[in-house]
């Protein structure tokens, strides 16, 4: 019965991978990606790690590739042609690669002693509470060197998103009326303000949002 | 195969039959009470034609759905857009097995002592919250595959709105674990049965409950924040292009979500089954005892759906900057406050 399970969760998840580089449309790829994600943490309940399967669902299949999705919607990317050329060193790089892996994959098989009976339900290394535990204190140190990590990765994003303000030095406003929602000029006005000003050229917008210095005087004619 | 294991299977395929006739059921009453409801606030009378009083409405229009024309429009991406109404069908359903809708309960005949549950495990809640989180991709999917600047808009908005405010219902929920220290539902209902069934967590997570509940509303996409199908921007949003039983699938997972999410409020904040004083008067494990239980489930739900439909008739909608800037502005940090609150009060009182 199990074995039978892991056939179809196995099955599903090696499909659903070579699906997700077979395809040519990007978004058929993503959700390719989705469904292996959820043959995963179904194999990871068969493992009995509930916690790591329904973790598994919610930040992988849940948060970061509705990020992909969204992205490849809003990019509208285009269909890849089947261009052999573009990969160039890629193709005996994925040999060698492959072969590793087989490789691996042997030398697991012949040294690992096979007769080790496998997890039961009846374990409950996998359960919320013995992770939780095991997180906080014997793990505490490599926890919170994560959780850092996640913090200066969140800081950095807001710093690179926020520099040079809306206008670059590689921008060009077209000239003519902007309209502008005031909390884009000045950022105490609350964002309930719809109050508009109105530019008209490139430069009276760069002043007004304050990176005009941005822009390289000597270049401009 | 032993005939404990048979039986075993069979009263699994049972409770699951049950619970998703009794889904049906509920959500095609909810849509009717909901135009009665509507018409009542609003000084009209709403569909009562068909049958005593509207009674039969819902069949009628459900087979208004199968006999329309299904148009799957030129230019749509065919696959997606067939996948999209059953990715959010299937995720709105897949949430109704771990809610415990009754006390352990002996059926008579067979003389078995079985849970009123679907299924239990330790993860329940995280399992809701994953399942919840999938349910996005059949909106946002319906929006792009479609080909249509209205369906694409919706989309985008709704998908936008649920990622945002998955957040705040996640950790308007944490309290609730805090309190209870378990993630699994069934024992989270059995902890509010002290006091003889009155122990509800709302008493001592007010502030949690009012942030789920916010969040909830936002999550299943109801007035006041239902942007994704803002009539008067974006035609109908991301099931613009849908029609026919298409369109009934999205409608059903609609209003599928709105019973979930109020079987979750009831289940965390309510008692989930607990009837005041029925374990007392009824005795614990008789028939009596888990129907008066899962009727009280039922009523605590329907309240919850009352309260979407009252809010429907009452209050307008959201501009999406205020909707955006409310979700991470004001209720993502009251979440967090909540559950600060909430730490504090356990690490000194407990």
């Amino acid at each position: 019965m199990l074995a039978l399970f892991f056939i179809l969760f196995a099955g599903m998840a090696v499909g659903c991978a070579i699906a997700v580089v077979a395809q040519r449309n990007p978004l058929y790829s993503a959700i390719s990606l989705i469904g292996v994600f959820i043959s995963l943490a179904c194999l990871y309940v068969m493992l009995a790690a509930p916690f790591i399967a329904a973790v598994q669902v919610i930040v992988y299949a849940g948060a970061i590739m509705v990020l992909v999705v969204f992205v490849i919607m809003l990019l509208n990317v285009e269909q890849q042609d089947h261009r052999r050329s573009r990969l160039g060193f890629l193709v005996p790089t994925a040999v060698v690669l492959a072969g590793v892996l087989i490789a691996e994959v042997a030398f697991i098989l012949s040294t690992v002693s096979t007769d080790r009976s496998p997890t039961t339900s009846a374990s409950d290394t996998g359960l919320t509470a013995s992770i939780g535990s095991a997180l906080f204190t014997k793990y505490l140190l490599p926890f919170e060197i994560t959780s850092i990590l996640l913090l200066m990765a969140i800081v950095g994003a807001m710093t690179l998103a926020r520099r040079g303000g809306l206008l670059s030095a590689s921008t060009r406003v077209v000239p003519g009326a902007q309209l502008l929602p005031l909390s884009i000029v000045n950022a105490n006005a609350s964002f309930e303000d719809p109050t508009a000003i109105e530019t008209d050229t490139t430069d009276e917008a760069a002043r007004l949002l304050g990176v005009e210095n941005l822009r390289d005087p000597a270049k401009r004619e | 195969m032993d005939w404990q294991l048979i039986l075993d299977i069979v009263l699994k395929f049972v409770a699951i039959t049950v619970v998703f006739v009794v889904v049906l059921l509920v959500v095609a009453y909810t849509v009717l009470a909901e135009r009665r409801v509507l018409g009542l606030i609003q000084g009209r009378l709403g569909p009562n034609r068909v049958g005593y009083g509207g009674i039969l409405q819902p069949f009628a229009d459900l087979l208004k759905f199968i006999l329309k024309e299904d148009i799957v429009p030129d230019k749509s991406t065919r696959f997606i857009y067939f996948l999209a109404p059953v990715i959010a069908t299937m995720a709105a359903l897949m949430t109704m097995i771990v809610y415990p809708f009754g006390p352990d309960t002996t059926i008579p005949f067979i003389n078995k002592t079985i849970p009123l549950v679907v299924a239990r495990f330790d993860v329940a809640l995280l399992y809701v919250l994953g399942i919840t989180s999938i349910g996005v991709y059949g909106i946002a999917l319906a929006g792009w595959s479609s080909n249509n600047k209205y369906s694409l808009m919706g989309g985008l908005r709704s998908s936008a709105q649920m990622i945002s405010y998955e957040l705040a219902l996640g950790l308007s929920l944490i309290g609730v674990i805090l309190v209870s220290g378990t993630l699994d539902l069934g024992q989270i209902v059995d902890q509010q049965s002290r006091w003889y069934g009155t122990g509800w967590y709302v008493l001592f997570q007010p502030l949690g409950f009012i942030l789920y509940l916010i969040a909830a509303i936002a999550e299943t996409n109801r007035v006041p924040f239902d942007l994704p199908e803002a009539e008067t921007e974006l035609v109908a949003g991301f099931h613009t292009e849908y029609s026919a039983m298409k369109f009934a699938l999205f409608f059903l997972a609609e209003y599928i979500n709105m019973f979930t999410v109020s079987m979750l409020a009831t289940t965390l904040f309510f008692g989930g089954w607990n009837v005041p004083f029925a374990e007392a008067l009824l005795g614990k494990g008789s028939i009596l005892y888990g129907l008066v239980s899962a009727i009280g489930f039922l009523v605590k739900i329907f309240l919850f759906l009352f309260l979407y439909i009252w809010l429907r008739a009452t209050l307008p909608r959201f501009r999406f900057d205020q909707l955006m800037s409310f979700g991470w502005k004001f209720l993502l940090p009251a979440a967090i406050l909540n559950i600060f609150l909430t730490a504090t009060a356990i690490y000194f009182f407990v």
